[in-house]
């Protein structure tokens, strides 16, 4: 791909982005969000356009005007958020749009053993006659790059396809990998984790703000110099944790809290968090986080169990009166329950505290009183750009997070519930959350933080519950030695057992 | 009361309810057919409308049933493509659309209806298609003469259910239009071409519709009348939800409903002292409780109602 530009309204993703891979590499895509990886991708794969710029393959100059034509080309593509239709089987979903022999009917004996025979030779173990909602997240993606092969993908691009694996998966995704190198295919990765690409990839491009600065062999270099580049500073460094204080009584305390949706149970769990402690929830997303998380904040209620904090049963309390006693939630989807984005920052920054003095008197708002608390937030959480009267939606997402960060936490936050709180972010902001995180706790607030990223987990917790299918599989106490490996199979649904030593 | 239950009542009763059911199952097998590609068309009573004001203005005009009936479908195929346009093309919202196109077929139709009719001092009417008894079948019991003794219309629309069965369940192409409904994104990135599959299931849904209004002109009553089709587009619309997308499930459903609306006139007919109001009722009290019955019970397709942008961050 040589000079490719793509601008979308406000923002230029691709700036003259040259990339390269050869037939047979694992190719890295480094870069931070916004970098603008997945628009090359998405370019590639014909799903949008490039403003100029042309894509080479083979040698020959080719124009994909649909996914079409890029498949026809022998690229297939494996996108961040599955596109997989959940209702469906598994082979219905690989030859979704195929015009196979016998079209329009199906010949489900044939192509059952035609994808069989595929997925044996990649070591993809699937069964095929499940539906997609089925199956993990793991096999999903295994569905997903069967799709792919299916199709006669000679290139293959994976867009973050870590991010939702327990560090188990992943080495046998890394398998999958090598074995795709072996028989002649190249692959495109899309990632940040630097431990992937010195642990899988053959050369790695460093894209950021939308121009490609780099082409390196990965053996020539190193996760230090690879993370400079990619953020294009040096690394900001670790959030201090300071010894935790001990043994006051339990801030929040669930017990034998159940939450059923669907008729179905989401949660069976017993938990404790004390003051001045990070209680971290590890677990593969969708495994009940959510839902811890909103029934402690009174979004969801309980059908069975009692919750007791700060000394009081809140099993029944209003999200508002909880938020009164000094609960404070950040939730992991901004757009959707964080933030209203087409209200302005200075509303948005109001939203727990307009009904109280003095922001209110007698019903009417005091303009005066808000724009100084919302100034205050901006100075002190650094928001930018600093307009209060800005709509929301313009802030990018590190900016939209600190200002959730900004009205959620204040003195009187007792207990933090933090759900995803780094999610999408980028290097530099997932660092200033973390630590406005760690000095909530110093300063003596309990928090629940609940994250999909261990390596957040790990440095930052005094605890570590790890959750699966709704069910706690075990707390540990974090330490320098606690073996990932032991966490990873907890993550996938082993219990810890009975007096099983968890440490190197 | 004991009239009810002689063989001739229900006989006859069953072969009104068909034939009551049948604008109700064309309309909702076209619904069907958007629905499963992600498009809400609630404007299945402007469909019907436009195919009912065309076919009798075609078969008045040239005096060709068979012309007629494709005066209807080319009608409500262009309403329905108007309602296509501005959901998929320009991306606006489905819902608004229909009721709009609803309220615009009532009038427009109306006004062209007095256009058509004004030089003529008798009221004028077409021809309707004959009865055609299938030898045989149409003798069987009971339900011969309600299925078997029917216009050609009502076979033509048993083949479709058929094939439609077949085609939505069974087939590749079932699965993509599945799959734009659901997943459009999905779609796109095998290949599927998303707008083309909606703009084809909004023709077939157009083009249902149309036969579902002509069929009431060509072959129920002979004439056009303002607002007559009077909500049935609406009630397409519940059998749709209550035969969960499935073409045979969505048929039987019409016959319920279908059933419902004789009876109201059979009831009247023979006297029982309940307030014609009640009557009035029954066929939308049935679809209300047909509803509460069927919460929980299925899910819409997953983009039901929203419009694909491909370009779109």
């Amino acid at each position: 791909m040589k000079g490719i530009v793509k601008a979308f309204p406000g923002v230029i993703a691709n700036n003259h982005v040259n990339l390269s891979v050869k037939a047979g590499e694992i190719h890295a895509l480094l870069g931070e969000n916004g970098a603008g990886k997945t628009t090359l991708m998405n370019i590639l794969y014909g799903l949008y356009q490039a403003d100029s710029g042309s894509v080479y393959w083979k040698g020959e100059k080719v124009h994909f005007h649909s996914p079409l034509d890029a498949i026809a080309a022998g690229i297939g593509m494996v996108h961040q958020h599955f596109t997989l239709i959940p209702t469906m089987t598994v082979l219905q979903n690989i030859i979704l749009g195929l015009k196979e022999k016998g079209y329009p009917f199906i010949k489900i004996t044939e192509i059952t053993e035609s994808i069989q025979a595929l997925a044996k030779r990649y070591g993809l173990a699937v069964d095929v006659k499940k539906r997609v909602c089925e199956l993990s997240v793991g096999e999903q993606q295994r569905v997903e790059i069967l799709k792919a092969l299916y199709r006669g993908a000679e290139l293959l691009v994976l867009d973050e396809p870590t991010a939702v694996l327990t560090p188990q998966e992943t080495c046998e995704f890394f398998e999958v990998l090598r074995r795709l190198k072996s028989e002649g295919h190249a692959v495109i990765l899309i990632t940040h984790r630097m431990a992937e690409i010195m642990a899988i990839s053959d050369r790695v491009t460093i894209l950021r703000d939308g121009s490609d600065l780099a082409v390196m062999n990965t053996q020539d270099t190193d996760p230090a110099s690879l993370a400079k580049l990619m953020i294009g500073s040096e690394l900001p460094e670790r959030p201090v944790i300071e010894p935790h204080k001990g043994d006051a009584a339990p801030l929040l305390e669930l017990k034998d809290i159940v939450v059923k949706k669907e008729r179905i149970s989401r949660l069976a769990i017993s938990l404790q968090v004390y003051p001045g402690e990070i209680v971290g929830i590890a677990g593969v997303d969708g495994n009940g986080q959510k839902e811890l998380a909103e029934v402690i904040c009174g979004i969801l209620s309980a059908s069975q169990g009692t919750i007791q904090y700060d000394g009081q049963d809140i099993t029944k309390a209003t999200v508002y009166q909880r938020f009164r006693r000094g609960i404070a939630y950040i939730s992991d989807d901004r757009h959707h329950d964080g933030l209203v984005l087409d209200m302005n920052l200075r509303q948005n920054l109001m939203l727990r505290k307009y009904k109280l003095s003095p922001y209110t008197k007698h019903g009417c708002l005091n303009r005066n009183k808000m724009d100084e608390f919302s100034s205050s937030c901006i100075g002190k959480y650094q928001i930018k750009p600093p307009s209060p009267g800005i709509k929301m939606r313009l802030l990018s997402g590190g900016n939209q997070q600190k200002a959730i960060l900004a009205r959620e936490i204040s003195e009187e936050a007792k207990l933090i519930v933090a759900c995803q709180p780094t999610r999408g972010l980028d290097i530099g902001a997932t660092m200033q959350v973390r630590s406005i995180l760690a000095e909530q706790r110093n300063r003596g607030a309990g928090i629940l933080l609940i994250s999909a990223d261990l390596d957040e987990i790990l440095s930052l917790s005094d605890r570590i519950a790890v959750l699966f299918r709704g069910q706690l599989m075990g707390v540990l106490d974090n330490g320098a030695e606690l073996k990932t490996e032991t966490i990873g199979s907890m993550m996938g649904g082993r219990p810890l057992a009975e007096g099983e030593t968890t440490y190197a | 009361m004991e009239q009810i239950f002689t063989l001739a009542f229900l006989t006859s009763f069953l072969s009104a309810a068909v034939s009551t059911a049948i604008p109700l199952a064309y309309a909702s097998m076209g619904e069907i057919y958007s629905e499963k590609a992600g498009i809400l068309n609630i404007g299945l009573e402007a469909n019907m409308l436009a195919g009912a004001f065309c076919s009798f203005a075609v078969a008045y005009t040239s005096g060709s049933l068979w012309m007629g009936l494709l005066g209807g479908i080319v009608g409500g195929l262009a309403v329905c493509m108007l309602h296509a346009f501005i959901s998929v093309r320009l991306a606006q919202n489905q819902t608004i659309c229909g009721i709009a196109l609803n309220i615009f077929l009532l009038g427009i139709s109306s006004y062209f209806l007095k256009i058509l009719v004004s030089n003529n001092p008798a009221f004028p009417q077409v021809a309707t298609f004959p009865k055609l008894a299938i030898p045989g079948l149409s003798a069987i019991p009971l339900i011969g003469e309600a299925l078997f003794n029917q216009n050609i219309l009502v076979y033509i629309l048993y083949l479709l259910i058929g094939m439609s069965q077949v085609l939505l369940k069974h087939t590749q192409w079932g699965n993509s239009l599945t799959a734009v409904g659901e997943h459009p994104r999905a779609a796109d990135t095998v290949g599927i071409r998303v707008y083309r599959t909606q703009y084809l299931a909004a023709a077939i849904n157009g083009m249902l519709g149309g036969m579902s209004g002509a069929y009431m002109v060509l072959a129920q009553l002979g004439v056009f009348t303002e607002n007559m089709t009077a909500g049935r587009g609406y009630i397409a619309l519940a059998v749709v939800i209550f035969g969960r997308r499935e073409p045979i499930r969505a048929a039987l459903a019409a016959l319920l409903f279908g059933a419902a609306e004789c009876m109201q006139f059979r009831m009247q007919a023979l006297g029982i002292d309940l307030p014609a109001q009640f009557m009035n009722m029954l066929p939308y009290l049935i679809t209300m409780i047909a509803l509460l019955g069927s919460i929980g019970k299925q899910r819409d397709p997953e983009s039901l109602g929203k419009p694909y942008i491909r370009d779109a961050r």
